[in-house]
């Protein structure tokens, strides 16, 4: 046993010295025990706690039946070592002995007492502030550590032993000698009892193997009544001197298998019975325990007798004969060990690692939870962003992708970029996956939604995001649909009276986006529009588009009494930026009828937009005058005017160009009537809106030729609704004629200003952007002008031009003027020729 | 009316909807105020803003702990995004 025990530990260092002779080796064992003994006595202190236990398990693995009931725990403490045979279980011991034999020596074998005194004491005391400090458990091993070799050997048998700990803890410590020894343990461990009654046995044995040969019999029979194994093992002990010991290491190292066929003979029985019963009891985790606490109790001659008792039930509960191993199986094992350690460790190269198959798992986990069942609006912004992208791209020469991933019936991802393969690196099979997933939950999601309506109360008090238990929080929020309408088409159509207050800016606001939802979703209808074959599928999709259009247009409350309030209903949705941008998009979707009716609303409630009725004030001179809330307000203003400029006019302009001359003259008379003609001229929006009309209808008249656009009006205008548009001019003209020169804001701003802003603002101070604004801003009028020039009559013209001719001659000069920068004078020159050349004049003409 | 707009409202984040394009007030934590245009928010009152001013306002304290006259250091930005959990009120500004 030493030897084997001298073989696995000191194997490097011991080489040199077994060639050179038995007593060198012996030493070279001692020192190794030593090394060893401090695991041994480690295990002693800790066994001492445990003895109890030990003396327990002890008795009862006396008991006959034990090896059935510790072959259960067994399993449960060891795991699964594989399919062991009884002929496995016997070889085993054995083999285990070998590896074992150096617990054995130290505390059972009687050398073992001289060696483990001498080992005991010197490392005890070193040793026990580590058992004492720490559980067994924990002190052991770390005792363990400090041994070179001889933890290392307790580690690979206990490894044997429980299979998959041992390998975990250290699969590779066998070595080759041992690491047969090893593999043959772990087989017969299976059956509980044997591996236990190999740990016993194996420290016993080695030395007993020797000691037994010779000694055994001899004990048997003074044992005879207490059982040949319990006094084998504390006989070995005792029996065996420090020379037989020193001898049985010098044969041990040298010939390290003899031992083991002489062993199989005796010491297998004795250890196996008395083990295994004690160790199941025990159970998995104190089983180092009990080994360590049986070893000593082992090197004391007392205790051995005692347990004589029971050990002989052992014996004959273990009737078969040991068997050596056969080299075949013990390699057989040694490669399933190694098999078993090294896909292990493959394994365990990867922990904390996802691999491919994982990282798609957590994939579709997070695009299930993207699914919706309207991705264009769930994710408008991605789409209209890759809407761009891809207009860009394409430009560019590459193909379109789809915009949409379906993942099932009805849901779908909306994807963002224009990468058609956007989900390539997963592949179409993970998407395959996904899309299955999904559909379960959406099935899933809809078995339950009848059954869950206290979700209804979810987000009374806000967004209730965290689910508990009662109410897991839907992996897939599924739109229910059963949302009501806010309400009735038009509620607030829905009071009679004639007249009331006009939409709180909250009102506003709610239309508003009670609006761009609709249009939202109408939007997204014409998106899926059937295939042009399907005929009664694009039938009830244009019904089902033109009920959708028949709701935006009683939302948009343009069919309210004109008076109805002030401002109208409309022009209150108009008011708000939001409400602005809304409009061209609107516009597309309504029929043309209903736009007309639109913009002669407009057109006639066009004092009440805000843009108009709180138009920007005249800029000052000096912006240090205004207040902080004046400024923001006069942004905010401009803001809005630019804003309605930009979203409403070309809308305006559209329709406008739709329209024949009649309508025209039919709009303009509205604005001549209803309101004051130029104040609404005074602002950019109302400049923006005349210069419109007039143009186009200058265009009707003028331009009989077929247009090729519009051939419907490609007739010459009826003579009746030219002579209606001229009286409705003139009317416009005369009321307009006396403001004229109060239209341009130049004016405006000399006027308004006051102090010495009023000089400033003739002057050059302001700053040269400003002022190339304020002339592009000139422009606008003297565009209005030149409209209102090409469409006056020859008596209108002259007084057209004098109404303005101070403002010309001005301009002219202004521009002449040396201080004048060469911008701003080749704007004003371009602006007032804009107006002569309308009347075939160049202001080159004026001195 | 009244009725008839509220019945659309099942969420406070659904007022906030309502100044989606507007101007907007935020208190923020730390002593910060901001105003900006309103562009997207969400659950968690992760705002982004458009024209935003930020404000932070300031009260120091002299060397013998009188507190001076508040004070507040503003800053534009064109574009900004303000992370849900410093947010303590939202509110249109006042016209």
């Amino acid at each position: 046993m030493s030897g084997f025990f001298g073989f696995d530990a000191a194997l490097p260092e011991r080489r040199p010295g077994q060639p050179g002779g038995g007593g060198e080796s012996a030493r070279h064992q001692f020192s190794g025990f030593q090394a060893s003994n401090t695991d041994e006595t480690f295990a002693l202190s800790g066994a001492g706690e445990e003895e109890d236990l030990a003396v327990y398990t002890w008795g009862e693995g006396m008991g006959g039946g034990l090896l059935e009931g510790g072959d259960e725990l067994n399993d449960e403490t060891f795991g699964d070592v594989g399919e062991i045979s009884n002929t496995f279980q016997f070889s085993s011991q054995p083999a285990q002995q070998p590896a074992k034999p150096s617990y054995g020596h130290n505390q059972s074998t009687g050398r073992g007492p001289i060696a483990s005194t001498q080992s005991r004491y010197k490392p005890k005391v070193a040793a026990d502030p580590f058992a004492f400090s720490e559980d067994d458990f924990y002190s052991r091993p770390a005792a363990k550590k400090p041994a070179a070799k001889g933890p290392s050997r307790p580690k690979a048998q206990t490894a044997q032993s429980g299979s998959v700990e041992g390998l975990w803890n250290k699969p590779a410590l066998p070595s080759p000698a041992w690491g047969t020894a090893p593999s043959s343990m772990s087989k017969p461990t299976p059956p509980p009892a044997a591996s236990y009654s190999a740990y016993p046995s194996a420290p016993s044995g080695p030395p007993g193997h020797i000691k037994t040969l010779e000694e055994i019999e001899a004990e048997m029979s003074q044992l005879d009544v207490t059982g040949p194994s319990a006094k084998s093992l504390t006989g070995q002990p005792k029996v065996l001197s420090l020379e037989e010991i020193e001898k049985q290491m010098m044969e041990s190292m040298e010939p390290p298998r003899q031992p083991t066929p002489q062993q199989y003979v005796a010491p297998p029985r004795e250890a196996t019975p008395t083990t295994v019963p004690g160790l199941p009891g025990s159970g998995y985790g104190t089983q180092k325990a009990l080994l360590d606490s049986m070893f000593p109790e082992l090197g004391q001659g007392s205790i051995p007798t005692q347990r004589a008792g029971p050990f002989p039930p052992g014996p004959e509960g273990v009737p078969p004969p040991p068997s050596g191993p056969s080299p075949d199986e013990i390699a057989r094992m040694e490669a399933i060990h190694n098999r078993i350690s090294a896909k292990i460790e493959s394994m365990a190269q990867h922990n904390n690692l996802m691999g491919s198959s994982d990282k798609d798992f957590i994939t579709r986990i997070q695009l299930s939870q993207l699914a919706t069942a309207d991705p264009y609006t769930s994710d408008f912004y991605a789409q209209v962003f890759s809407a761009l992208k891809r207009s860009r791209i394409a430009a560019e020469g590459q193909g379109e992708g789809p915009t949409v991933v379906p993942v099932a019936a009805g849901l779908g991802l909306g994807v963002g970029g224009p990468v058609g393969n956007r989900f390539g690196k997963m592949g179409s099979n993970t998407m395959q996956k996904l899309s299955t997933q999904v559909k379960k939950l959406v099935e899933n999601r809809a078995q339950h939604q009848k059954v869950m309506n206290t979700a209804a109360l979810q987000g009374a008090l806000g967004r209730v995001t965290r689910g508990n238990a009662a109410a897991p929080r839907p992996v897939l929020a599924i739109p229910t649909s059963n949302k009501p309408e806010h309400r009735a088409a038009s509620h607030l159509n829905e009071q009679t009276g004639i007249h009331r207050a006009a939409l709180t800016r909250k009102q506003i606001m709610f239309a508003l986006e009670e609006l761009y939802d609709a249009v939202l979703e109408l939007e997204q209808m014409r998106r899926e529009a059937p295939p042009p074959t399907a005929m009664e599928e694009i039938e009830v999709w244009h019904a089902r588009c033109q009920a959708r259009v028949d709701n935006i247009w009683r939302r948009l409350m343009v069919m309210e009494p004109l008076d109805v309030s002030n401002p109208h209903p409309f022009i209150s949705l108009l008011n708000p930026i939001k409400g602005q941008r809304l409009f061209p998009r609107l516009l597309r979707h309504l029929p043309h009828n209903q736009s007309i009716t639109m913009l002669s609303l407009l057109i006639a409630t066009y004092p009440q937009l805000d843009v108009v009725a709180r138009a920007p004030p005249p800029p000052v001179a000096d912006a240090s005058l205004l207040t902080k809330a004046d400024r923001l307000d006069r942004a905010k203003r401009e803001a809005e005017t630019d804003n309605f400029l930009h979203c409403i006019i070309p809308g305006v302009d559209m329709i406008i160009n739709r329209c024949g001359l009649g309508l025209v003259a039919g709009m303009l008379a509205i604005s001549a009537q209803r309101s004051e003609v130029w104040k609404v001229a005074s602002t950019r929006p109302g400049v923006a809106l005349y210069t419109a009309l007039l143009s186009k209808a200058q265009s009707l008249i003028r331009a009989p030729a077929p247009d090729p656009l519009n051939p419907q009006q490609s007739h010459s205008p009826d003579p009746a609704e030219i002579d209606q548009w001229s009286k409705t001019f003139t009317y416009f003209l005369h009321v307009l004629l006396p403001h004229l020169p109060e239209l341009f804001p130049s004016s405006v701003a000399q006027k308004a200003a006051f102090g010495p802003g009023a000089y400033l603002l003739g002057g050059d101070s302001i700053g040269e952007r400003e002022a190339v604004e304020m002339e592009r801003r000139e422009a606008e009028v003297w565009g209005f002008a030149a409209a209102l020039a090409v469409n006056a009559a020859e008596e209108e013209q002259t007084s057209l031009v004098a109404a303005l001719r101070e403002k010309i001659l001005h301009t002219v000069q202004a521009a002449r003027n040396p201080a004048t920068g060469p911008i701003r004078s080749e704007i004003k020159l371009r602006n007032v020729n804009m107006f002569l050349n309308g009347l075939g004049l160049d202001a080159a003409m004026i001195e | 009316m009244d009725d008839a707009t509220n019945t659309g409202i099942s969420e406070p984040l659904d007022l906030v909807k309502l100044s989606l394009g507007e101007r907007v007030f935020i208190k923020l934590r730390g002593d910060r105020t901001v105003t900006g245009v309103l562009h997207a928010y969400d659950a968690h009152m992760n705002v982004v803003l458009s024209q935003v001013e930020e404000t932070i306002h300031f009260v120091d304290v002299t060397e013998e702990g009188n507190p001076l006259p508040p004070r507040a250091e503003r800053r534009n930005v064109e574009m900004l995004f303000v992370r849900g959990d410093g947010v303590i009120l939202i509110s249109p500004t006042q016209q």
